[in-house]
């Protein structure tokens, strides 16, 4: 059965809606949603409404938890002073907006959510805040999708969608300790596994402006990414309207992110 | 020249030990450094002298360079000093009675030099830390998956890993094999082998149990200071 | 014996580097002097003078810098080559009558400076044609940031975004930026040419607070948002806590240790 898996919405309701909408037009009712419903976009609230009317199964993002834990994020999960303090003004807005019914919606998602061997984060097993970035080593992928102990690994979290198949693995390793005087010499085979990163729907980051998203088929194992068209214009105009800073229109419409991504993007606070 | 370092830890407050390491350190040669990856501090006995003697160590032994460990976490998060933090892990797992122990044992006028005490070094290309930088009580052992310990050295970008918190004496090389990795996106689809590095994970004991390692040949010396009368047993060279 | 020679053009068509260049190929002494095409409200000097002959003084040590000089002085260095730059922001209409206006004039006249010659970018063939493009009606805005220290990685995203049009269209923009290492960049960038310049001062202040030399920004193009300009540069720069914070290890270099974040 095929099912879509939909990541980093970010309050940006016209993008949201077109992407339910192609899923809807293919014939999916089986969603998945990998958190950070809010955060930097103008309709928090329309965009957490939508989604729970709709019963989408959700893990908790990065910016959902910070809004109900008050601002969380360590300085360093900002790559420098200027996103820090635009981040901060997008916070302190989406908290003033946000209903507490939705805050307490928010607060309630899981950080993760298992089907059999299928596992959905949002950032990594490890933490919310951590990029599993497409080129990262691949041996510490291999460690999170096994730490996590599943075959496939669905995340989001660094706005660029991607399929990374990890196989034919195997390490070598010889050993010497106090109670053998030969060092003792083995190697291990490591298991085939995958990383789907579903990209983002509201706030995209892969070279153009259209919206991301995945969509899964747990019986032949394949995944398509999909990009889909929305009105820009509209967001944009939301976001003047709601007097968020303007050059948030300005970097959505250009395809950039709100705020630039981490610099060091394996970077994981250890708060 | 030849340069060989000095790795303790696990301490926990046993000056007589430290001064049996340093005798056997005096002894041996080219050890130009003496590095303490935490655990001076412990529950079982008072680690005053301990700590008075690291902070100001005798002229003629070696300068120790210490950084904390999983005991010294716990005893600063109950002092307050870790933020909001208490020794929860303590607590939890050997209860109120030695957290109570552990505040006993250490006077709090070492309270400011211990919080001044860095997370891990980094020296050459080997990382010195008391657990790993994912967790200062990462247990990582000979037998821990290696992928784990590939892992640990790539958040620390460093080839050798110096550990401490099992307590473990062993040096585990990597030296071979690889992993496929293939990556479609929008833009299409990649492929890339990424090799096993000669790297290497040493766990360097505890207490009495030490490792000298020497810079030049790579080479790990597991080593044990035993009492007066005898000499230094060497486990393996 | 002494030349005076008049350089004038649109902003960023290359008199500065021009005039860099000529300096560096020229073997005796040099001066360097800055005109405006308007009366400046008493300040003595734009940013934009500031920014151009800071960067001229720190490429060659030895020009000197006239713009200080009392007025009667100047015309007593009599073997200097002196050049005097001069921005036109409004393009004569016709080349070959490019005037000079009746404020340079006057300018000149005071300092006792009388060219001997007078070159015009776009006219003159022996200057590189580097920037056909005639500005009208240019808007200018600029900042003087003397003590002023950028967060390197916000001053990335600010210049990404204002070279970019985020805050208006952008022809030209120029500044010296300070950094807490304790470096200045001369940033440099004309819409018509690809990319921008960054050119790190070869005089460099120790990491040691702010730093008292001169540091500005210089902006000119149409319809520019110059209140979103000003408050994403006030997200940029460092407060004290911060600088010091950038600071202090690079003051006190130690063998690398890690903290825990």
């Amino acid at each position: 059965m095929k099912h879509a898996v939909i990541s980093c919405l970010h309050a940006n309701l016209a993008a949201v809606k077109a992407v339910l909408n192609d899923i809807d037009q293919k014939g999916i009712s089986d969603i998945t949603c990998l958190g950070d419903l809010v955060g930097y976009g103008p309709q928090p609230n329309e965009v957490v409404d939508l989604v729970r009317e709709l019963d989408i199964a959700c893990c908790q993002g990065c910016w959902d938890e910070d809004i109900i834990e008050g601002l969380n994020a360590c300085e360093c999960s900002y790559p420098s002073q200027l996103a820090e303090k635009r981040g901060h003004l997008a916070h302190q807005w989406t908290a003033e907006q946000l209903t507490d019914i939705n805050k307490d919606f928010l607060a309630s998602l899981p950080t993760s959510i298992r089907r059999d061997r299928i596992l959905f984060v949002h950032g990594s097993p490890n933490s919310q805040h951590e990029y599993l970035l497409p080129d990262m080593n691949a041996f510490a992928a291999l460690e999170r999708v096994e730490k996590a102990g599943a075959d496939t690994l669905f995340c989001g979290h660094t706005h660029q969608p991607y399929v990374r198949d990890l196989k034919n693995g195997s390490i070598r390793v010889r050993l010497q300790n106090t109670s053998n005087h030969n060092a003792e010499e083995k190697e291990i085979n490591l298991p085939m596994r995958k990383i789907v990163n579903a990209g983002s729907v509201g706030e995209p980051r892969h070279g153009s402006t259209n919206a991301t998203y995945v969509i899964h088929d747990d019986v032949t194992g394949q995944v398509e990414i999909k990009e889909v068209v929305y009105d820009i214009g509209l967001t944009c105009q939301a976001i003047i309207d709601a007097g968020l800073p303007r050059i948030f229109a300005w970097r959505l419409s250009h395809g950039f992110e709100f705020a630039e991504q981490a610099e060091d993007a394996s970077h994981v606070c250890e708060r | 020249m030849i340069e060989r370092w000095a790795l303790v830890s696990g301490l926990k407050g046993d000056l007589e030990t430290y001064e049996l390491i340093q005798r056997d350190l005096k002894k041996a040669r080219g050890v130009t450094a003496l590095f303490v990856l935490g655990d001076m501090i412990g529950p079982e006995r008072n680690c005053d002298a301990l700590l008075n003697r690291l902070q100001n160590p005798r002229r003629d032994e070696l300068q120790p360079q210490c950084i904390y460990g999983w005991w010294e976490e716990q005893l600063l998060a109950e002092q307050g000093l870790r933020g909001e933090q208490k020794a929860d892990a303590l607590r939890l797992n050997q209860g109120e009675e030695v957290v109570s122990a552990l505040l006993n044992a250490v006077d709090t006028y070492h309270l400011k030099w211990l919080s001044s005490l860095q997370f891990g070094f980094i020296e050459l290309d080997c990382g010195l830390i008391h657990g790993s930088s994912a967790d200062i009580g990462d247990n990582l052992t000979s037998e821990t998956s290696p992928l784990i310990l590939i892992d640990r050295l790539t958040r620390l970008d460093v080839n050798r890993l110096f550990t401490a918190h099992s307590t473990k004496q062993f040096h585990l090389e990597l030296t071979g094999g690889g992993l496929d990795s293939q990556v479609k996106d929008l833009n299409g689809e990649s492929q890339h082998k990424q090799k096993v590095s000669k790297q290497s994970i040493i766990g360097i004991g505890a207490g009495a149990s030490y490792t000298i390692y020497d810079v030049g040949s790579d080479k790990t010396h597991f080593l044990t200071a035993v009492g007066q009368c005898n000499t230094p047993s060497k486990g393996f060279a | 014996m002494g030349q005076k020679w008049l350089i004038s053009g649109s902003p960023g068509c290359g008199k500065t580097t021009w005039i860099l260049n000529t300096i560096k190929r020229n073997q005796g002494a040099c001066g360097y002097l800055r005109l405006t095409e308007q009366a400046n409200n008493g300040q003595k000097k734009s940013p934009e003078s500031l920014i151009d002959s800071t960067f001229l003084k720190d490429q060659v040590p030895h020009l000197q810098d006239l713009s200080d000089c009392p007025d009667i002085s100047i015309s007593k260095h009599k073997d200097l080559l002196i050049f005097v730059e001069l921005s036109q922001s409004h393009s004569p209409e016709k080349l070959e009558a490019v005037g000079i206006n009746p404020y340079v004039k006057s300018q000149l006249e005071s300092l006792k400076l009388q060219p001997d010659r007078h070159l015009h970018f776009g006219r003159d063939s022996e200057l590189p044609n580097n920037d056909t493009l005639v500005f009208k009606d240019l808007a200018s805005w600029s900042l003087n940031l003397a003590r002023s220290v950028w967060d390197p990685q916000s001053l990335n995203t600010f210049w990404f975004e204002l070279v970019n049009g985020a805050y208006g269209d952008v022809y030209r923009a120029k500044g010296l930026m300070n950094l807490p290492d304790g470096q200045s960049i001369f940033f440099n960038w004309i819409v018509s040419q690809k990319g921008s310049q960054f050119l790190p001062l070869k005089t460099v202040s120790p990491p040691n607070g702010r730093p008292e030399r001169p540091s500005g920004l210089v902006i000119q193009g149409q319809g520019l948002d110059c209140i979103n300009i000003q408050s994403t540069i006030n997200l940029c720069l460092l407060n004290d806590a911060l600088l010091e914070m950038h600071q202090m290890p690079l003051r006190d270099r130690q063998p690398e240790a890690l903290r825990a974040s």
